[in-house]
């Protein structure tokens, strides 16, 4: 019989061939579907298995390299997360698909996440993220060869970076498995502390650091590697966006973890602590809170819905970076619980930009307006998602970050803590800039006709809301598998009650009292006289009379003073300085080809001499 | 259980009603203090109240869909919401999950729904006070975060029931250092929340017609005036909680004596956090929204996060 | 839903005693305002309070001569205002013209467009007399002869016909095409 985690991680990809190969309308989309549905099923089903054992394993030899899988609690939750906003992705995308190329592209990087959380040696882990990158490589380069271009270059820039670690590590180690490497890297720690000599040096530590950084940085989208995202996830079918920017920026999440696992112990000895966090783990969360404030006043001042999404994305991301930076178990589970749900709100965020983009065939704010009377449905769906995304309870945003917060600050982070302080804030700003020049104000005729979201895509974007609506208010169904990966309570409390001891937070309590506020609000609203629905023209503009033939709302440039306010930071662009140093580069090699590449065979048989002559007299 | 039930539901309608009531009367203070200030009479005291029933028994209304109706409405309920969960001296219902980041987003949140019911009427005056309000709530978020996690790290605990209990034996928050800085800071905070001067540029009046507030009208605004008497009530009880020492009274016997002793200490707590707002409203003019936001990224961040520096030491 | 008629005198008390105005002050009666409102006769004493938007208005004050293109706003802000509402007309320019009774160019008689509760005469009426004249319109309100609002209500045709004939039909969408242009190029410029 086939193992169980071999299903898993291959159903997406052997269906996504299939659907190429056969490329029939209908067929296709629910071959596809059922190829995200089967790994979900087994993985629901492996639940089950695992409370009865610590951990599912399966080996492979194929000639003479051996592939470990393991499926344990850790690993368990983030393939719930690909599963989860994969299959909604894949829901998503049986709408706005045109053709089966994007079905094996997307299925196949759906593989490789699967690959990466189920991974247990760094070959398979590097293979799957190889794969993970390609397939998402080839769904942006499709709709734009300059971004995909951008993307695939940081990637290559991750995944040398990731092999020369991986490269070093077995070096010293002589081991690629997981296990070995931790107990390796556990013993050496313990011999540094004994004081006797150690396998790894400083230097090395700090190599291998630095490499994994870079590589699972870029795909977190950290900043200052964080410049491919913005075009990338903009660049794609919106669909597939949903699962790029929900779950393969999770892969860069859980490499971070990875670092945890494996180098934890032995980075903690040689750097020591900062406060009480691990210092290597200071420079992820620093790294992260700038990103989130870094990303979220980027996405306040953007002009393209795909783009607010995306740099919103990159500052959701830095939340959790500053949770696993700060590194307590407490942290840790927040930050986990803040990637959940990350990849509920913005998965669905995705999807509703995906409805938006199929049904008006327009991105920018400037074309938009009024849509929520022509898309009931989808509106209700953003109104969950922007409560969820900026943090009001009891939606699972708030959730997430209360316990990220308090777990930061409660380590005695006092810059982290103003950094999350403000990111939370511009959350709110950029939400609202969206809300208001989507789904608000005059409606632009051409977009008299929308209609609403197709049936898919509701059905995707349902289950998105309301896990998001259920995550939030019993906030314990999360809380009781973060607590397995420590295998202690780490949080407490009931199903509907987060008690971390210095602070608790019962969903079902606000929730509760949240309705009953609103009833008691409502029972003043319907005392009072009967309402009359007036049209959008009918609003007080100083008197002046109105007409829908002029759009008065203000879309372009909504956060010009904001703007203003950060002119001077504005200029420092570190996208630019990455072309900046790609047209240098360039230049270089037009220089190199000019004066030295001349295509000249005499000039070439002048450099053979001579290089012989330094050879000679090197006296080789 | 039925009974404790309604003896909750008692609580909670009589805590409402006194919020809603000292609310009102601080935003009558508020109108008279400035008037005294201004060397006029100024309205009756109850004069809020009398705006409220007036613009509640309009005999017409409008909406402007859904949304617009339902943003009023979440306004008011997570102000109720939020109410319930700061410490009123030792009758509060939810304190024990009073938490300090939790409340902090409540008090913001009913701010987003007023946004959500301004934008939605289309009204581009609307939109452009939101925007306005939204820079000032961003501006203010940096000081206000450094000041409650300088709250958080000196007393190790989120809760603000055992912040209060803490000061009732080791004295107010302000006779330490690293708190009197987030005091201060907190305080220049408030004047934003409360939309005072100078800081009041997202309801500018003459320039955009009050911004958010341009569309409603009728039961709306009424709504709306109760929600910001409760507001105005549970900033100031939320601030004299933390900083001020808040009000637990044992001395006394009977456990209701005890109850309206630690009201009365409450009240005059709030009515002086409520007048330093107003002398520094009356006498500043108003700051545009960039000059805002530099301002609070500024000193009050400065002090703030000095104080949480110390605090974490 | 509920009776309410049990409260009405709770109401008009507080109708009365809390008239949020409107002012449009593009007549020479504006200038009165200041002094009203500040220390030296000080308005607010009745709960009275200056207010740009008309949604939460109830009186409007309108302060002097009208021409026809402020007419045309007024009428717009009349008509955004809820009920009850109440217009009170300074000077004798709204009345009959005042000065301008030959004007070309002003309207000489407010009340054939939107209906007026109040009218204060003289050109330019003080202080004094103003509050004379919201004393009036509070006694107005509380023995419910103060009913501007129903009048326009039951007599639209005839207001609308009236304004028709000032304006011409669908004077509003000409004249939103005419301003918004205006202000779209100008900020081009
Ligand atoms: S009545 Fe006299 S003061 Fe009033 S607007 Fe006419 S001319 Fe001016």
């Amino acid at each position: 019989m086939i193992n169980e985690l071999m299903i898993i991680i291959f159903t997406p990809l052997i269906t996504g061939v299939i659907a190429w190969l056969l490329d029939i309308k209908g067929l296709r989309e629910g071959i596809s579907i059922l190829g995200a549905a089967v790994p979900l099923a087994y993985l629901i089903q492996a639940h089950q298995t695992l409370t009865s054992q610590p951990s599912i394993q399966y080996s492979i030899v194929i000639s003479g390299f051996k592939f470990e899988f393991l499926l344990y609690h850790l690993s368990w939750i983030f393939a719930m997360i690909a599963g989860v906003v994969g299959f909604a992705a894949v829901l998503g995308m049986a709408s706005t698909t045109k053709d089966s190329y994007e079905w094996l592209f997307a299925l196949m990087s759906l593989t490789g996440v699967y690959g990466i959380f189920l991974a247990d040696d760094l070959i398979s882990f590097f293979i799957f993220w190889e794969i993970m990158t390609f397939g998402s490589f080839m769904m942006v380069l499709k709709y734009n060869r300059k971004a995909s271009l951008k993307y695939f270059l940081l990637s290559v820039l991750g995944a040398y970076s990731m092999l020369l670690a991986i490269g070093i590590l077995y070096a010293k180690v002589g081991a690629l498995d997981f296990t070995t490497i931790q107990q390796t890297l556990y013993q050496d720690a313990m011999r540094g502390v004994l004081g006797t000599n150690t396998l790894l040096s400083r230097n090395d530590m700090l190599l291998i650091f630095g490499l994994f950084l870079i590589a699972f940085g870029v795909k977190a989208g950290m900043f200052p590697l964080h410049v491919w995202a913005p075009d990338a996830y903009s660049e794609t079918n919106q669909s597939y966006t949903a699962m790029f920017s929900g779950v393969l920026s999770k892969a860069g999440v859980y490499g971070m973890l990875v670092i945890y696992i494996l180098l934890g112990t032995r980075l903690m000895y040689q750097f020591g602590r900062i406060g009480a966090a691990p210092k290597f783990g200071y420079v992820i969360a620093f790294l992260g809170g700038i990103t989130i404030i870094v990303g979220g006043l980027l996405a306040a001042l953007q002009e393209d819905i795909r783009k607010l999404f995306a740099y919103s994305s990159i500052s959701q991301v830095g939340y959790i970076l500053v949770g696993i930076g700060v590194g307590s178990a407490l942290s840790i589970e927040a930050a986990i619980y803040h990637a959940i749900s990350h990849a509920l709100f913005k998965g669905l965020f995705f999807l509703i930009v995906a409805t938006i983009v199929l049904r008006t065939g327009k991105t920018e704010f400037k074309d938009m307006g009024g849509l929520a009377e022509k898309m009931p449905i989808t509106f209700a769906m953003t109104f969950v998602a922007i409560l969820s995304l900026a943090g009001i309870p009891p939606l699972v945003g708030f959730a997430s970050k209360w316990l990220l917060f308090e777990a930061v600050i409660h380590e005695n982070m006092p810059i982290l803590g103003g950094m999350i302080f403000f990111g939370s804030a511009i959350g709110f700003v950029y939400l609202i800039r969206f809300t208001y020049a989507v789904w608000f104000g005059q409606r632009p005729t051409d977009l008299d006709d929308t209609k609403d979201t197709p049936i898919p895509l509701a059905i995707a974007m349902g289950i998105l809301a309301l896990l998001n609506v259920v995550f939030g208010i019993a906030p314990g169904l999360v809380a009781t598998e973060l607590n397995k990966i420590f295998g202690k309570e780490i949080i407490k409390g009931t199903i509907w009650e987060l008690n971390i001891g210095f602070g608790r937070y019962n969903g079902l309590l606000i929730t509760i009292w949240l309705v009953t506020g609103i009833v008691i609000a409502g029972i003043i609203y319907f005392l009072g006289a009967k309402v009359r629905r007036v049209p959008v023209t009918d609003t007080y503009q100083g008197g002046n009379p109105v007409t829908m033939e002029y759009n008065l709302t203000i879309r372009r440039n909504f956060f010009l003073p904001l703007k203003e306010t950060l002119a001077f930071w504005l200029r420092i662009s570190f996208d630019r300085l990455y072309q900046d140093i790609g047209r240098w580069v360039e230049d270089l090699a037009e220089t190199l080809r000019n004066y030295i590449y001349n295509g000249n065979v005499q000039a070439y048989a002048w450099y053979l001499a001579i290089i012989l002559l330094i050879l000679a007299l090197w006296g080789v | 259980m039925i009974t404790s039930m309604i003896g909750i539901a008692l609580k909670a309608f009589l805590i409402l009603l006194y919020a809603t009531f000292v609310g009102f009367m601080f935003m009558g203070i508020i109108r008279i203090v400035t008037a005294r200030i201004h060397r006029r009479v100024g309205p009756p005291i109850y004069q809020p109240i009398l705006d409220t029933i007036k613009l509640l028994s309009k005999k017409s209304n409008i909406t402007h869909g859904l949304i617009y109706d339902f943003g009023v409405l979440y306004a008011l309920g997570a102000t109720i919401l939020a109410l319930m969960f700061i410490p009123l001296g030792s009758i509060s219902i939810l304190r024990a999950y009073g938490d300090l980041i939790l409340i902090t987003f409540l008090l913001e949140i009913p701010m987003l729904g007023i946004m959500f019911a301004a934008m939605s009427s289309g009204n581009p005056w609307a939109g452009l006070g939101s925007q306005r309000a939204l820079l000032t709530l961003l501006a203010v978020q940096v000081p206000l975060g450094f000041a409650i996690v300088a709250l958080a790290e000196f007393y190790d605990t989120f809760s603000t029931y055992q912040i209060v209990m803490a000061q009732q034996t080791a004295g107010w928050s302000i006779t330490y250092l690293p708190l009197l800085l987030a005091a201060v800071a907190y305080d220049i905070v408030l004047q934003a929340m409360f939309g005072k001067e100078p800081f009041d540029i997202m309801i500018a009046p003459g320039e955009i017609s009050l911004g958010p507030m341009v569309e409603f009208g009728g039961k709306h605004m009424g709504i709306l005036q109760i929600q910001h008497a409760i507001a105005l009530f549970a900033e100031t009880l939320f601030f004299s909680n933390i900083f001020l020492g808040g009000a637990v009274v044992t001395a006394f016997a009977s456990s209701i004596l005890n109850t309206l002793a630690s009201l009365g200490i409450l009240l005059i707590k709030q009515l002086a956090v409520l007048l330093i707002a107003i002398f520094i409203g009356a006498i500043f003019p108003r700051f545009t929204i960039d000059q805002a936001a530099r301002f609070y990224w500024k000193w009050p961040t400065i002090i703030a996060a000095a104080g949480a520096i110390l605090a974490a030491l | 839903m509920v009776d309410w008629r049990l409260f009405e005198p709770l109401f008009e008390f507080a109708r009365k005693r809390s008239l949020w105005i409107v002012s449009f002050c593009t007549g020479c009666g504006g200038i009165e305002m200041p002094p009203l409102m500040t220390s030296r006769y000080d308005l607010e004493r009745f709960g009275m309070m200056a207010n740009p938007a008309p949604r939460m208005a109830d009186l409007f004050l309108i302060t002097g001569y009208v021409t026809p293109k402020t007419l045309k706003r007024i009428i717009i802000t009349y008509e955004l205002q809820p009920d009850p509402k109440y217009v009170m007309a300074h000077g004798s320019c709204p009345l009959n013209g005042g000065v301008y009774w030959d004007s070309y160019n002003a309207i000489k008689h407010l009340d054939k467009y939107i209906p007026v509760d109040v009218v204060i005469a003289g050109c330019m009426p003080r202080p004094e007399a103003v509050m004379d004249g919201i004393n009036k319109i509070m006694e107005m309100i509380e023995n419910g002869t103060a009913d501007s609002w129903k009048r326009y209500k039951e007599n639209y045709e005839w207001y609308k016909k009236n304004q028709d004939e000032l304006f011409g039909e669908g004077w509003r969408e000409r004249e939103a095409r005419r301003w918004i242009p205006w202000l779209m190029d100008k900020k081009e410029e």
